[in-house]
Protein backbone atom coordinates (compact mmCIF):
# COMPACT_ATOMS: atom_id res chain seq x y z
CA UNK A 1 0.00 0.00 0.00
CA UNK A 2 1.38 3.43 -0.97
CA UNK A 3 4.69 3.92 -2.41
CA UNK A 4 7.83 4.21 -1.04
CA UNK A 5 10.09 6.72 -3.04
CA UNK A 6 13.39 4.79 -2.61
CA UNK A 7 16.67 6.53 -3.27
CA UNK A 8 15.92 6.92 -6.86
CA UNK A 9 17.64 9.15 -8.97
CA UNK A 10 16.45 12.39 -10.21
CA UNK A 11 14.69 12.66 -6.96
CA UNK A 12 17.45 14.30 -4.80
CA UNK A 13 18.89 17.47 -6.03
CA UNK A 14 22.09 17.52 -7.12
CA UNK A 15 22.79 21.03 -7.77
CA UNK A 16 26.28 21.68 -6.94
CA UNK A 17 26.41 25.47 -5.96
CA UNK A 18 25.72 26.44 -2.29
CA UNK A 19 22.95 24.20 -0.74
CA UNK A 20 21.90 25.69 2.83
CA UNK A 21 20.16 23.31 4.17
CA UNK A 22 18.13 23.62 7.07
CA UNK A 23 17.93 20.50 9.54
CA UNK A 24 14.55 20.19 11.33
CA UNK A 25 11.91 17.77 13.26
CA UNK A 26 9.35 19.51 15.35
CA UNK A 27 9.56 16.86 17.92
CA UNK A 28 12.45 17.41 19.95
CA UNK A 29 15.18 14.09 20.78
CA UNK A 30 14.64 12.47 17.09
CA UNK A 31 18.55 12.98 16.25
CA UNK A 32 18.59 16.58 14.44
CA UNK A 33 21.84 17.36 16.14
CA UNK A 34 23.08 13.89 15.69
CA UNK A 35 22.49 14.10 11.97
CA UNK A 36 23.85 17.23 11.35
CA UNK A 37 27.33 16.39 12.94
CA UNK A 38 27.29 12.79 11.09
CA UNK A 39 26.53 14.28 7.70
CA UNK A 40 29.20 17.11 8.39
CA UNK A 41 31.47 15.20 8.69
CA UNK A 42 30.60 12.70 5.99
CA UNK A 43 30.00 15.61 3.75
CA UNK A 44 33.13 17.11 3.85
CA UNK A 45 35.15 13.56 3.91
CA UNK A 46 33.66 13.12 0.59
CA UNK A 47 35.57 16.46 -0.28
CA UNK A 48 33.04 18.93 0.06
CA UNK A 49 33.56 22.03 1.57
CA UNK A 50 30.81 21.89 4.71
CA UNK A 51 29.72 24.27 7.71
CA UNK A 52 27.78 23.57 10.19
CA UNK A 53 25.89 26.63 11.84
CA UNK A 54 23.93 25.62 15.46
CA UNK A 55 20.87 27.71 15.19
CA UNK A 56 19.89 25.71 19.01
CA UNK A 57 20.77 28.88 20.81
CA UNK A 58 19.06 27.41 23.85
CA UNK A 59 20.57 24.54 24.33
CA UNK A 60 23.47 24.37 22.02
CA UNK A 61 24.93 21.04 21.44
CA UNK A 62 26.39 20.20 18.16
CA UNK A 63 29.40 21.37 19.42
CA UNK A 64 29.60 18.85 22.19
CA UNK A 65 28.86 16.06 19.62
CA UNK A 66 31.45 17.30 17.39
CA UNK A 67 34.19 17.26 20.19
CA UNK A 68 34.66 20.93 19.39
CA UNK A 69 33.56 22.66 22.93
CA UNK A 70 37.11 23.64 23.92
CA UNK A 71 37.81 25.45 20.87
CA UNK A 72 35.22 27.94 20.72
CA UNK A 73 36.37 31.51 21.47
CA UNK A 74 34.19 33.40 19.61
CA UNK A 75 30.58 32.66 18.42
CA UNK A 76 27.92 33.66 15.53
CA UNK A 77 26.73 36.60 18.05
CA UNK A 78 30.50 38.24 18.20
CA UNK A 79 30.20 37.85 14.04
CA UNK A 80 26.72 39.55 14.28
CA UNK A 81 27.49 42.79 16.26
CA UNK A 82 30.40 42.95 14.12
CA UNK A 83 33.23 42.22 16.86
CA UNK A 84 35.25 39.59 15.24
CA UNK A 85 35.65 38.30 11.94
CA UNK A 86 33.30 35.24 9.97
CA UNK A 87 37.06 33.20 10.26
CA UNK A 88 37.93 33.85 13.64
CA UNK A 89 34.51 32.46 14.89
CA UNK A 90 34.45 29.22 12.98
CA UNK A 91 36.27 26.27 14.45
CA UNK A 92 37.67 23.46 12.11
CA UNK A 93 37.26 20.19 12.81
CA UNK A 94 40.53 19.12 14.53
CA UNK A 95 40.42 15.55 11.94
CA UNK A 96 38.53 17.24 9.07
CA UNK A 97 39.37 20.29 7.88
CA UNK A 98 36.61 20.74 5.52
CA UNK A 99 34.13 20.97 8.15
CA UNK A 100 34.00 24.08 10.03
CA UNK A 101 31.23 25.01 12.75
CA UNK A 102 30.07 28.31 13.79
CA UNK A 103 28.85 27.95 17.56
CA UNK A 104 25.59 29.22 18.68
CA UNK A 105 26.17 32.77 21.24
CA UNK A 106 24.52 32.66 24.58
CA UNK A 107 20.97 31.85 24.98
CA UNK A 108 20.27 35.18 25.62
CA UNK A 109 20.73 35.55 21.48
CA UNK A 110 16.92 34.19 21.73
CA UNK A 111 15.98 37.73 22.77
CA UNK A 112 17.01 39.38 20.19
CA UNK A 113 18.07 37.67 17.00
CA UNK A 114 15.76 38.41 14.17
CA UNK A 115 15.40 35.91 10.62
CA UNK A 116 17.20 38.52 8.75
CA UNK A 117 20.60 38.23 11.40
CA UNK A 118 20.29 34.58 10.12
CA UNK A 119 20.09 35.03 6.95
CA UNK A 120 23.03 37.27 7.33
CA UNK A 121 25.21 34.58 8.85
CA UNK A 122 24.21 31.82 6.19
CA UNK A 123 24.89 34.52 3.65
CA UNK A 124 27.82 34.86 5.05
CA UNK A 125 28.72 31.17 5.50
CA UNK A 126 27.60 30.12 1.63
CA UNK A 127 30.29 32.66 0.47
CA UNK A 128 32.66 29.90 1.45
CA UNK A 129 31.28 26.54 2.03
CA UNK A 130 29.81 24.52 -0.73
CA UNK A 131 27.19 23.03 2.11
CA UNK A 132 25.94 25.08 4.84
CA UNK A 133 23.96 22.62 7.30
CA UNK A 134 21.42 24.25 9.55
CA UNK A 135 20.97 22.43 13.18
CA UNK A 136 16.93 23.55 13.82
CA UNK A 137 15.28 23.85 17.88
CA UNK A 138 12.78 21.86 18.37
CA UNK A 139 9.69 23.96 17.87
CA UNK A 140 7.83 25.71 15.71
CA UNK A 141 8.44 28.91 17.24
CA UNK A 142 10.80 32.03 17.29
CA UNK A 143 13.73 29.51 17.05
CA UNK A 144 12.56 27.65 13.97
CA UNK A 145 11.47 30.81 12.22
CA UNK A 146 15.04 32.23 12.42
CA UNK A 147 16.79 29.42 11.10
CA UNK A 148 14.59 28.58 8.52
CA UNK A 149 14.17 32.18 6.76
CA UNK A 150 17.60 31.37 6.29
CA UNK A 151 17.32 28.40 4.15
CA UNK A 152 16.43 26.88 0.88
CA UNK A 153 15.91 23.44 1.36
CA UNK A 154 15.43 21.23 4.17
CA UNK A 155 15.71 17.42 5.81
CA UNK A 156 13.12 16.71 8.48
CA UNK A 157 14.19 14.07 10.76
CA UNK A 158 11.44 12.13 12.16
CA UNK A 159 11.38 8.30 13.96
CA UNK A 160 8.80 6.03 13.50
CA UNK A 161 6.57 7.08 16.18
CA UNK A 162 2.95 8.63 15.70
CA UNK A 163 4.29 11.99 18.19
CA UNK A 164 7.29 12.12 16.29
CA UNK A 165 5.39 11.44 12.80
CA UNK A 166 2.79 14.28 13.65
CA UNK A 167 5.02 17.30 14.36
CA UNK A 168 7.09 16.26 11.34
CA UNK A 169 3.94 16.88 9.37
CA UNK A 170 3.18 19.93 11.27
CA UNK A 171 7.04 21.48 10.30
CA UNK A 172 6.48 20.29 6.59
CA UNK A 173 3.35 22.55 6.17
CA UNK A 174 5.41 25.51 7.36
CA UNK A 175 8.22 24.23 5.38
CA UNK A 176 5.90 24.21 2.38
CA UNK A 177 4.17 27.77 3.07
CA UNK A 178 7.59 29.26 2.90
CA UNK A 179 8.25 27.63 -0.43
CA UNK A 180 11.59 25.46 0.85
CA UNK A 181 12.46 22.98 -1.61
CA UNK A 182 12.72 20.42 -1.66
CA UNK A 183 12.12 18.88 1.92
CA UNK A 184 13.74 15.74 2.05
CA UNK A 185 12.94 12.68 4.97
CA UNK A 186 14.97 11.09 6.64
CA UNK A 187 14.10 8.32 9.20
CA UNK A 188 15.43 7.55 11.90
CA UNK A 189 15.83 5.11 14.81
CA UNK A 190 14.53 2.38 12.91
CA UNK A 191 13.86 -1.13 14.74
CA UNK A 192 13.65 -3.73 11.73
CA UNK A 193 12.27 -6.35 14.72
CA UNK A 194 9.81 -4.20 15.90
CA UNK A 195 8.81 -2.88 12.38
CA UNK A 196 8.65 -6.63 11.26
CA UNK A 197 6.67 -7.55 14.11
CA UNK A 198 4.44 -4.62 13.22
CA UNK A 199 5.12 -2.91 17.04
CA UNK A 200 6.16 0.31 14.87
CA UNK A 201 5.43 2.37 12.54
CA UNK A 202 6.36 0.74 9.32
CA UNK A 203 8.31 2.96 6.27
CA UNK A 204 5.35 2.80 4.04
CA UNK A 205 3.17 4.17 7.23
CA UNK A 206 5.58 7.06 7.65
CA UNK A 207 6.01 8.00 3.62
CA UNK A 208 2.46 8.30 2.98
CA UNK A 209 1.41 10.35 5.57
CA UNK A 210 4.79 12.73 5.15
CA UNK A 211 4.97 12.10 1.80
CA UNK A 212 8.40 13.17 1.07
CA UNK A 213 11.39 11.53 -0.80
CA UNK A 214 13.26 9.09 1.57
CA UNK A 215 16.45 10.42 1.81
CA UNK A 216 17.91 7.83 4.63
CA UNK A 217 17.27 5.41 7.22
CA UNK A 218 18.81 4.74 9.98
CA UNK A 219 18.86 1.90 12.15
CA UNK A 220 18.66 2.13 15.78
CA UNK A 221 22.15 1.75 17.17
CA UNK A 222 24.05 1.66 20.33
CA UNK A 223 27.35 3.13 18.96
CA UNK A 224 25.37 6.54 18.69
CA UNK A 225 25.38 7.07 22.15
CA UNK A 226 28.98 6.06 22.35
CA UNK A 227 29.80 8.26 20.05
CA UNK A 228 27.93 11.31 21.00
CA UNK A 229 29.84 10.87 24.57
CA UNK A 230 32.92 11.06 22.75
CA UNK A 231 32.54 13.86 20.38
CA UNK A 232 33.48 11.44 17.62
CA UNK A 233 30.17 11.05 15.17
CA UNK A 234 30.14 8.20 14.05
CA UNK A 235 30.91 9.12 10.26
CA UNK A 236 34.53 10.33 11.05
CA UNK A 237 36.61 7.21 11.26
CA UNK A 238 34.86 4.77 8.83
CA UNK A 239 33.01 2.36 11.54
CA UNK A 240 31.00 -0.08 9.74
CA UNK A 241 28.29 0.49 12.31
CA UNK A 242 25.06 0.40 10.80
CA UNK A 243 23.68 4.00 11.70
CA UNK A 244 27.82 5.57 10.59
CA UNK A 245 26.98 4.16 7.01
CA UNK A 246 23.43 5.09 6.69
CA UNK A 247 24.47 8.63 7.59
CA UNK A 248 27.04 8.66 4.83
CA UNK A 249 24.35 7.06 2.46
CA UNK A 250 22.77 10.55 3.16
CA UNK A 251 24.89 12.09 2.29
CA UNK A 252 26.37 10.45 -0.54
CA UNK A 253 22.30 11.00 -1.60
CA UNK A 254 22.65 14.49 -0.79
CA UNK A 255 25.10 15.17 -3.35
CA UNK A 256 23.16 13.38 -6.25
CA UNK A 257 24.97 9.82 -5.56
CA UNK A 258 22.84 6.98 -6.54
CA UNK A 259 22.98 4.20 -3.68
CA UNK A 260 19.75 2.12 -3.17
CA UNK A 261 18.24 2.31 0.18
CA UNK A 262 18.32 -1.47 1.97
CA UNK A 263 15.16 -2.98 3.37
CA UNK A 264 15.00 -2.65 6.74
CA UNK A 265 13.19 -5.54 7.45
CA UNK A 266 16.16 -7.25 6.09
CA UNK A 267 18.94 -5.50 7.72
CA UNK A 268 21.75 -7.17 9.50
CA UNK A 269 20.24 -10.57 9.65
CA UNK A 270 22.70 -12.11 8.30
CA UNK A 271 25.51 -14.11 10.16
CA UNK A 272 28.54 -11.91 8.90
CA UNK A 273 26.77 -8.71 9.13
CA UNK A 274 26.26 -9.90 13.17
CA UNK A 275 29.84 -11.45 13.25
CA UNK A 276 30.92 -8.25 11.52
CA UNK A 277 29.25 -5.67 13.75
CA UNK A 278 30.69 -7.77 17.12
CA UNK A 279 34.25 -7.15 15.71
CA UNK A 280 33.59 -3.43 14.99
CA UNK A 281 31.56 -2.65 18.09
CA UNK A 282 33.86 -0.36 20.61
CA UNK A 283 33.77 -0.18 24.23
CA UNK A 284 35.30 2.85 26.12
CA UNK B 1 -26.62 26.71 -25.71
CA UNK B 2 -28.82 25.52 -23.16
CA UNK B 3 -29.76 27.18 -19.97
CA UNK B 4 -27.66 25.89 -17.30
CA UNK B 5 -29.22 24.56 -13.94
CA UNK B 6 -26.92 24.65 -10.91
CA UNK B 7 -27.58 22.70 -7.42
CA UNK B 8 -27.68 24.16 -4.78
CA UNK B 9 -24.24 23.46 -2.13
CA UNK B 10 -26.42 23.16 1.01
CA UNK B 11 -29.77 23.20 1.86
CA UNK B 12 -31.27 26.77 2.59
CA UNK B 13 -30.04 27.93 -0.89
CA UNK B 14 -32.28 27.95 -3.72
CA UNK B 15 -30.95 26.50 -7.16
CA UNK B 16 -30.15 28.26 -9.64
CA UNK B 17 -30.81 28.30 -13.36
CA UNK B 18 -28.66 29.87 -15.80
CA UNK B 19 -29.87 31.60 -19.11
CA UNK B 20 -27.32 31.68 -21.77
CA UNK B 21 -26.76 35.33 -23.39
CA UNK B 22 -29.38 36.49 -24.95
CA UNK B 23 -29.73 37.93 -28.65
CA UNK B 24 -31.33 37.79 -32.05
CA UNK B 25 -30.32 33.76 -32.69
CA UNK B 26 -31.09 32.39 -29.15
CA UNK B 27 -33.68 29.66 -29.05
CA UNK B 28 -37.07 30.68 -27.58
CA UNK B 29 -37.06 30.28 -23.63
CA UNK B 30 -39.32 26.91 -23.56
CA UNK B 31 -36.76 25.23 -25.55
CA UNK B 32 -33.57 26.68 -23.64
CA UNK B 33 -34.79 26.01 -20.24
CA UNK B 34 -36.63 22.30 -21.28
CA UNK B 35 -32.67 21.59 -22.42
CA UNK B 36 -31.60 22.61 -19.26
CA UNK B 37 -33.32 20.77 -17.05
CA UNK B 38 -32.95 17.25 -18.94
CA UNK B 39 -32.09 15.04 -16.60
CA UNK B 40 -32.03 17.35 -13.45
CA UNK B 41 -33.43 15.21 -10.37
CA UNK B 42 -33.03 18.42 -7.69
CA UNK B 43 -36.42 20.02 -6.60
CA UNK B 44 -37.47 22.69 -4.37
CA UNK B 45 -36.78 26.40 -4.74
CA UNK B 46 -35.19 27.91 -7.63
CA UNK B 47 -33.76 31.41 -8.43
CA UNK B 48 -33.65 32.32 -11.90
CA UNK B 49 -30.22 34.30 -13.35
CA UNK B 50 -31.87 35.91 -16.22
CA UNK B 51 -29.10 37.97 -17.24
CA UNK B 52 -30.01 40.30 -20.43
CA UNK B 53 -33.55 38.88 -21.63
CA UNK B 54 -36.19 40.69 -21.61
CA UNK B 55 -38.86 38.83 -20.12
CA UNK B 56 -42.73 39.28 -20.00
CA UNK B 57 -45.31 38.59 -17.14
CA UNK B 58 -46.54 35.73 -19.88
CA UNK B 59 -42.67 34.14 -20.38
CA UNK B 60 -41.96 34.13 -16.42
CA UNK B 61 -45.85 32.66 -15.67
CA UNK B 62 -44.88 30.12 -18.86
CA UNK B 63 -41.58 29.18 -17.08
CA UNK B 64 -43.53 28.99 -13.63
CA UNK B 65 -45.48 26.00 -15.48
CA UNK B 66 -41.91 24.50 -16.94
CA UNK B 67 -40.66 24.18 -13.60
CA UNK B 68 -43.39 23.10 -11.45
CA UNK B 69 -44.00 19.77 -13.47
CA UNK B 70 -39.82 18.88 -11.90
CA UNK B 71 -41.08 20.23 -8.57
CA UNK B 72 -39.05 23.31 -8.93
CA UNK B 73 -40.60 26.63 -7.45
CA UNK B 74 -39.23 29.78 -8.94
CA UNK B 75 -39.03 32.55 -6.44
CA UNK B 76 -36.51 34.68 -7.55
CA UNK B 77 -35.12 36.67 -10.62
CA UNK B 78 -31.43 37.97 -10.94
CA UNK B 79 -30.63 40.20 -14.07
CA UNK B 80 -29.52 43.08 -15.71
CA UNK B 81 -33.01 44.34 -17.46
CA UNK B 82 -35.06 46.06 -15.48
CA UNK B 83 -37.65 45.09 -17.71
CA UNK B 84 -37.50 41.63 -16.84
CA UNK B 85 -37.66 42.07 -12.94
CA UNK B 86 -40.83 44.41 -13.09
CA UNK B 87 -42.35 41.78 -14.66
CA UNK B 88 -41.00 39.36 -11.96
CA UNK B 89 -41.88 41.55 -8.76
CA UNK B 90 -45.36 42.08 -10.40
CA UNK B 91 -46.15 38.13 -9.80
CA UNK B 92 -44.54 38.15 -6.55
CA UNK B 93 -41.03 37.53 -7.00
CA UNK B 94 -38.01 38.46 -5.50
CA UNK B 95 -36.03 40.34 -7.61
CA UNK B 96 -32.11 41.54 -7.84
CA UNK B 97 -30.83 44.08 -10.42
CA UNK B 98 -27.47 43.19 -11.51
CA UNK B 99 -25.38 46.26 -12.69
CA UNK B 100 -23.96 45.44 -16.25
CA UNK B 101 -19.89 44.82 -15.44
CA UNK B 102 -18.56 44.73 -18.81
CA UNK B 103 -18.75 42.65 -21.59
CA UNK B 104 -19.96 38.49 -20.81
CA UNK B 105 -20.02 38.80 -16.78
CA UNK B 106 -19.21 35.35 -15.89
CA UNK B 107 -22.49 33.61 -14.97
CA UNK B 108 -20.33 30.95 -12.32
CA UNK B 109 -18.90 34.41 -10.50
CA UNK B 110 -22.36 33.64 -8.11
CA UNK B 111 -21.75 29.98 -7.54
CA UNK B 112 -17.71 29.81 -7.27
CA UNK B 113 -17.92 30.95 -3.66
CA UNK B 114 -20.11 28.02 -2.57
CA UNK B 115 -17.09 25.46 -3.38
CA UNK B 116 -14.05 26.39 -2.28
CA UNK B 117 -10.90 23.93 -3.67
CA UNK B 118 -7.97 23.16 -1.49
CA UNK B 119 -5.28 21.84 -3.52
CA UNK B 120 -2.71 20.14 -2.18
CA UNK B 121 -2.41 18.42 1.24
CA UNK B 122 -3.48 19.33 4.86
CA UNK B 123 -0.93 18.88 7.21
CA UNK B 124 -1.33 18.42 10.96
CA UNK B 125 -1.96 21.78 12.31
CA UNK B 126 -3.83 22.90 9.47
CA UNK B 127 -7.42 24.12 9.50
CA UNK B 128 -9.41 24.86 6.43
CA UNK B 129 -12.74 26.47 6.89
CA UNK B 130 -15.00 27.29 4.00
CA UNK B 131 -18.42 28.80 4.44
CA UNK B 132 -19.75 26.31 1.42
CA UNK B 133 -18.69 22.75 0.54
CA UNK B 134 -14.84 22.23 0.76
CA UNK B 135 -13.25 20.32 -1.93
CA UNK B 136 -9.77 19.02 -0.82
CA UNK B 137 -7.55 17.48 -3.84
CA UNK B 138 -5.15 15.66 -1.61
CA UNK B 139 -5.20 14.58 1.87
CA UNK B 140 -6.36 15.51 5.15
CA UNK B 141 -3.38 14.18 7.48
CA UNK B 142 -3.88 13.44 11.15
CA UNK B 143 -4.26 16.46 13.29
CA UNK B 144 -5.63 18.67 10.62
CA UNK B 145 -9.35 19.66 10.56
CA UNK B 146 -11.84 20.81 7.63
CA UNK B 147 -14.95 22.56 8.26
CA UNK B 148 -17.57 23.50 6.09
CA UNK B 149 -20.67 25.19 6.11
CA UNK B 150 -21.56 22.61 3.34
CA UNK B 151 -20.54 19.24 2.36
CA UNK B 152 -16.67 18.27 2.87
CA UNK B 153 -15.35 16.36 -0.07
CA UNK B 154 -11.91 14.79 -0.01
CA UNK B 155 -10.27 13.43 -3.01
CA UNK B 156 -7.73 11.48 -1.06
CA UNK B 157 -7.88 10.09 2.38
CA UNK B 158 -8.94 11.74 5.17
CA UNK B 159 -7.17 10.80 8.30
CA UNK B 160 -7.89 13.77 10.54
CA UNK B 161 -11.16 15.70 11.97
CA UNK B 162 -13.71 17.04 9.52
CA UNK B 163 -16.79 18.99 9.74
CA UNK B 164 -19.59 19.00 7.51
CA UNK B 165 -22.51 21.52 8.13
CA UNK B 166 -20.99 23.53 10.72
CA UNK B 167 -23.07 26.19 10.74
CA UNK B 168 -26.06 23.46 11.50
CA UNK B 169 -26.95 21.55 8.18
CA UNK B 170 -27.95 18.25 9.13
CA UNK B 171 -28.50 17.16 5.55
CA UNK B 172 -24.29 18.21 4.94
CA UNK B 173 -22.19 14.64 4.00
CA UNK B 174 -18.69 14.00 4.30
CA UNK B 175 -17.36 11.94 1.20
CA UNK B 176 -13.62 10.76 0.99
CA UNK B 177 -11.52 8.62 -1.43
CA UNK B 178 -10.15 6.77 1.75
CA UNK B 179 -12.76 7.56 4.90
CA UNK B 180 -9.88 7.10 8.15
CA UNK B 181 -10.90 9.88 9.73
CA UNK B 182 -10.09 10.58 13.57
CA UNK B 183 -13.62 12.64 14.01
CA UNK B 184 -16.72 12.96 12.12
CA UNK B 185 -18.88 16.14 12.61
CA UNK B 186 -21.87 17.04 10.79
CA UNK B 187 -23.84 19.50 12.16
CA UNK B 188 -24.21 19.07 15.90
CA UNK B 189 -23.23 15.54 15.79
CA UNK B 190 -19.76 13.97 16.58
CA UNK B 191 -18.78 10.48 16.25
CA UNK B 192 -15.23 8.58 16.50
CA UNK B 193 -13.66 7.36 12.66
CA UNK B 194 -13.91 3.66 12.68
CA UNK B 195 -11.11 1.53 14.47
CA UNK B 196 -10.59 -0.85 11.67
CA UNK B 197 -9.03 -0.16 8.57
CA UNK B 198 -11.59 0.55 5.57
CA UNK B 199 -12.05 -1.53 2.86
CA UNK B 200 -9.40 -0.93 -0.04
CA UNK B 201 -10.65 1.17 -3.11
CA UNK B 202 -14.19 2.08 -2.23
CA UNK B 203 -14.95 5.56 -1.78
CA UNK B 204 -16.81 6.20 1.35
CA UNK B 205 -19.72 8.87 2.93
CA UNK B 206 -20.41 9.61 6.02
CA UNK B 207 -24.09 11.47 6.36
CA UNK B 208 -26.85 11.90 9.09
CA UNK B 209 -29.28 8.96 9.20
CA UNK B 210 -31.68 9.48 12.34
CA UNK B 211 -29.32 11.75 13.99
CA UNK B 212 -26.28 9.73 13.64
CA UNK B 213 -23.32 9.38 11.77
CA UNK B 214 -23.19 6.39 9.23
CA UNK B 215 -20.74 5.41 6.87
CA UNK B 216 -22.02 4.21 3.45
CA UNK B 217 -20.73 3.38 0.20
CA UNK B 218 -20.45 6.57 -1.73
CA UNK B 219 -22.88 7.45 -4.51
CA UNK B 220 -21.33 7.84 -8.12
CA UNK B 221 -24.26 10.50 -8.91
CA UNK B 222 -23.28 12.42 -5.86
CA UNK B 223 -22.97 15.60 -5.40
CA UNK B 224 -24.94 16.42 -8.40
CA UNK B 225 -22.89 19.29 -9.69
CA UNK B 226 -23.70 19.77 -13.45
CA UNK B 227 -21.90 20.91 -16.50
Amino acid sequence: MGAIIWGTSGKHVTSAQNRTILICSGKGGVGKTTLTANLGIALAKQGARTAVLDADFGLRNLDLLLGLENRIVYTAQEVLSGSCRLEQALVKHKQEPNLSLLPAGNPRMLEWLTPDDMKKIAGLLAEQFDYVLIDCPAGIEDGFKNAAAACREAIVVTTPEVSAVRDADRVIGLLQTREIEPIQLVLNRVRPRMMANQEMLSVSDVTDILALPLLGLVLEDDQVIISTNRGEPLTLNGTRSPAGQAYTNVARRLRGEEVPLADPTKEGQGLRAKLGRLMHTKIF
Amino acid sequence: MAAEFVPAARSGLSHQLLLPAAGPEAAPLPKQVSRGLHGVISYGELLLQSGDWLLTVADLRGLERQLAAHRLELVGVEGRQALTLVAAAAIGLATHLQQSSGPGPSPDSHNSPDLVIQRGTLRSGDHLQVEGTALVLGDVNPGARVSAGGHVLVWGRLRGVAHAGCHGDPSARIVALQLRPLQLRIAEVIARGPEDSPPQGFCEQAHLVEGMIRIDPAEPGWPPFSG
